[in-house]
């Protein structure tokens, strides 16, 4: 009854998706603020990725707010855990040579691969989250491989909150200089294409890949440490 | 074009074999032997694949050497911790398997460590 209950709505939920999406002018003419981004975004912004011009500087504000958010969420997790006594349920056992070696090799990679992508958050795919999410699992790698590797806590929170104030403080620079918060205007946007291009968004999207780097890799060190053998 | 079929080539032979890892993949009667089509095969037929796609356009050889040094690096090394944790958590070897070297190498260790103390 069930199943068929499962099926008849999965029907249903099907039928209303294919009549809303049949209605959308895919590949047709874009209007409003998309047609904007698309044909005017690399000339205002000299990004070659468009994805990033409008994440880091249409809609800046947006990700100022969801870098709060993230750092909301990495601080309540931070202190729920810190009030809990957890108990690992089962024997925390050695890593082999082969993946304690391998480690040690990947770790600076892994790292430096991560810087790759929020460096060239303008140019190309990915940006600041991404990145920042490679060099946490850089640390999380070695996190599982070493019992004797600890990250310095307050280092760590001392850089996520310096990239935090680097974002706020170029938005600010935007509104005393350029005329609006986060403007693009306050120093030279260069040639497109450029690794020194786009004006702020590289500087801003430096500061998320600190930040986000930094706020994971404290995450997953509180989450290995604070639980304890029995 | 010489270096356009060899790259091709090396394109289909790595098609091939994520096709086999593919259908190990179902086919497999254990843990080990899935893992083994869904790494030695795959780590492979992901070099060829990639480095078929850097001899077909030169200008990309130095970024898929690096994506398959990369692969070299990490792949095998994955496989290699599933495989010890899942044979330390206790997953049993398929029917008809004839041979356990870990099982055996660790009883071995278990009475050194015996004879040891």
């Amino acid at each position: 009854m069930r199943k068929w209950l499962a099926v008849i709505f999965l029907i249903l939920l099907g039928f209303f998706m294919a009549k809303i999406t049949s209605s959308f002018p895919f590949g047709k003419e874009k209007w409003g603020v998309s047609k904007h981004y698309v044909d005017r975004g690399i000339e205002e912004n000299r990004g070659s990725n468009l994805v990033t011009s409008i994440v880091v500087n249409y809609r800046g504000f947006d990700t100022l707010g969801e870098v709060t958010v993230l750092f909301l969420a990495a601080t309540a997790l931070a202190f729920l855990l810190s009030t809990c006594r957890c108990r690992r349920r089962y024997e925390r056992r050695e890593a082999s040579l082969i993946v304690k070696t391998a480690s040690e090799t990947l770790y600076p990679l892994l790292i430096l691969f991560g810087a790759y992508i929020f460096i060239h958050g303008h140019l190309t795919p990915g940006g600041g989250f991404q990145g920042g999410t490679v060099i946490a699992s850089a640390v999380m790698l070695m996190l599982l491989a070493h019992f004797t590797f600890h990250p310095n806590h307050r280092a760590l929170s001392t850089v996520e909150g310096l990239a935090g104030i680097t974002f706020v403080l170029i938005g600010f620079a935007g509104l005393i200089w350029g005329g609006s918060f986060l403007a693009n205007n306050i120093i030279p946007l260069g040639q497109w294409n450029r690794l020194f291009s786009a004006g702020v968004i590289p500087l801003i999207y430096v500061a998320v890949g600190f930040k986000v780097g930094s706020e994971l890799s404290g995450l997953i060190t509180d989450m290995i440490n604070t639980t304890k053998e029995e | 074009m010489v270096y356009r079929a060899l790259g091709e080539f090396l394109i289909l032979v790595g098609s091939l074999f994520l096709f086999l890892a593919g259908i190990g993949l179902l086919r497999m009667p254990d843990v080990y032997n899935r893992m083994q089509t869904g790494t030695k095969a795959t780590t492979l037929g992901a070099l060829s694949l990639i480095m078929g796609v850097g001899i077909y356009h030169p200008q990309w050889f130095f970024k898929t050497a690096i994506i398959s040094l990369f692969i070299l690096l990490t792949n095998p090394v994955s496989s290699h911790a599933l495989a010890r944790a899942s044979h330390n958590k206790g997953i049993p070897l398929a029917k008809g398997s004839v041979l356990d070297r870990y099982a055996e190498d660790k009883e071995r260790g278990l009475k050194e460590a015996e004879n040891d103390s």
